[in-house]
């Protein structure tokens, strides 16, 4: 049972629409409203992030069913130019955009798994799960 | 699509309730509108309702936290109010505190609180 | 040749339980044979025997319903998964045993009873197994219930004022409830400020006192105060050693004290009125 939808995100509004297709995710799937904040919460984080630093990128979002529980998987992709120290990124309070610093150990906080794949000049790709408890 | 946010006025508070989500530049137009206002009115006093709004993400919360000391510079107090459980949570594990921000249950209660603080 | 398996074991049904009994009882893990009554253990082991045949010779229907029976029995008696498992394979080994003994297991015909056994045996086993993990699963799904509803609600004591009662261990899970709850019942409640009560928190290390404060911090944002109340001696020396830091809190060493405070930051304060 996998379906998955996705946002190309190239302008400050696909963030709006990115999180809009979240929370509507969620709802569906059966998310109380604080997961719903979650999820529409690290969407956002990390629709900024590509909007930022990659320029253009997509946002997908798949439920999945795994051992008879359901959830959420986001999967932001970008064809930036890579993350140079992922521990550094995950570090709190480091941001070189100049907002709160709140991003990735932010995002990571907020869902249930975090996974961040980059490559140098080739781009990232980060998935981030949340289950319905 | 930019709609701007309204903002009243009550004797020296201004009033600000926020009924949709707000998108990056209707954030930055808001905070220029507010110290505008503000500067035209003298208000000592400010009240954010965020009531309706069911997610913050690090921008919005950035932008209202630079509101409230920019405000601050000019002379005026902010009260945050309403802000929802699932966004209070949300706003924790993303690791913003938003320190140093009078809140309030609602608008009525904020303004109270206001009224109290400006009285002291 | 089944009806012939079956009809031996009806035969020689003592005899069976005889040396199923004694096999039974070299486990001294499962403390069901040494302990329980010669007549209850005649009783269990008949009653299984009778499934064991039921299964062997009747088809799957009315073999499921007695087997949710026995299941239930077996659970009672809180047999473990592997004992219940080693029952079966026991009593099967000692059946095929004494058919061999007399004779009517032979060389020639040893693959077609063995086949028999196989398919007689192993459904069975899958279905305990089965059967034992949806108990399993009812009950721990029950209790995560029941955890849930232990998971502390809020309480209004006076106007603007509640109390959040902490009774147990606090984990990540958990901590994640208490906050909705509390953040929920400040709204629902209308209370201005919160007493988080850790009386009956058994420890508070370091990561307690973390979901404690992002608690805190939470409730300050919908707008309300919260307080940390029924620090224990014990629990003071911890939290200084541990070095974490509550100086932005409120703490107070009971609850009546905790109330008292909430009254002052509420502009209130309970006075003894004079008797007429």
């Amino acid at each position: 049972m996998n379906y998955r939808s996705s946002v190309e995100i190239l302008t400050e509004w696909d963030i709006v629409a990115a999180r809009q297709l979240g929370r509507n995710e969620a709802k569906e799937v059966g998310f109380g409203t604080v997961d719903q904040a979650r999820i529409t919460t690290a969407i956002s984080e990390l629709a900024r992030n590509i909007y930022l630093y990659a320029g253009k990128g997509k946002i997908e979002i798949e439920r999945i069913l795994e051992g008879g529980s359901f959830g959420i998987i986001i999967i932001a992709s970008d064809e930036g130019p890579g993350i140079p120290d992922v521990r550094k990124v995950m570090e709190d309070g480091f941001s070189t955009s100049g907002g709160l610093g709140a991003g990735m150990p932010g995002v990571k906080r907020l869902m249930d798994d975090f996974k961040i794949e980059t490559v140098i000049g080739e781009g990232t790709v980060i998935k981030a799960t949340k289950w319905i408890r | 699509m930019n709609l701007r946010i309204p903002i009243l006025k009550l004797k020296d508070c201004l009033i600000v309730s926020i009924q949709w989500e707000l998108d990056d530049q209707t954030a930055l137009q808001f905070q220029e509108d507010l110290l505008t206002k503000m500067h035209e009115t003298s208000a000592r006093g400010v009240v954010i309702d965020l009531t309706p709004i069911d997610f913050i993400d690090s921008f919005i919360a950035k932008v209202l936290g630079d509101v409230i000391s920019m405000s601050g510079l000019m002379g005026a107090q902010v009260v945050i109010t309403g802000i929802q459980p699932a966004v209070a949570i949300t706003l924790i594990e993303l690791g913003i505190r938003l320190e140093n921000v009078m809140t309030a249950l609602d608008l009525e209660n904020g303004l109270e609180k206001l009224q109290r603080e400006l009285e002291d | 040749m089944i009806k012939k398996v079956a009809t031996f074991i009806q035969d020689n049904l003592d005899e069976i339980l005889i040396r199923w009994q004694e096999l039974m009882k070299e486990d001294t893990e499962e403390r069901f044979f040494q302990v329980m009554s010669q007549n209850v253990i005649d009783n269990t082991s008949r009653e299984f025997a009778e499934l064991m045949i039921s299964h062997l010779l009747e088809g799957e229907n009315s073999y499921e319903s007695r087997l949710n029976e026995f299941t239930s029995k077996v659970v009672r008696f809180g047999w473990s998964i592997s004992f219940v498992v080693k029952a079966i394979t026991n009593f099967a080994k000692i059946v095929f045993q004494m058919l061999e003994e007399k004779e009517i297991i032979t060389d020639q015909n040893m693959k077609e009873y063995v086949d028999i056994f196989t398919s007689w045996v192993t459904p069975m086993q899958n279905g305990i197994v089965e059967t034992y993990a949806q108990k399993w699963e009812r009950t721990v799904q029950l209790q995560k219930i029941a955890l849930q509803e232990l998971s502390a609600s809020l309480i209004p004591v006076f106007d603007k004022i509640s109390v959040m009662p902490l009774v147990g261990t606090i984990d990540t899970e958990r901590a994640k409830q208490i906050m909705e709850n509390l953040l929920e019942g400040v709204v629902k409640h209308r209370a201005e400020v919160v007493l988080l009560d850790i009386t009956g928190v058994p420890v508070v290390d370091t990561m307690v006192a973390h979901h404690i404060i992002q608690a805190a911090d939470a409730v300050r944002l919908v707008g309300a105060k919260c307080m940390l109340v029924g620090i224990r001696p014990e629990i003071a020396q911890t939290i200084v050693t541990l070095g974490i830091n509550l100086q932005d809190f409120t703490t107070t060493s009971t609850l009546q004290r905790g109330v008292e405070q909430a009254l002052a930051w509420t502009n209130r304060k309970i006075v003894e009125v004079e008797e007429n």
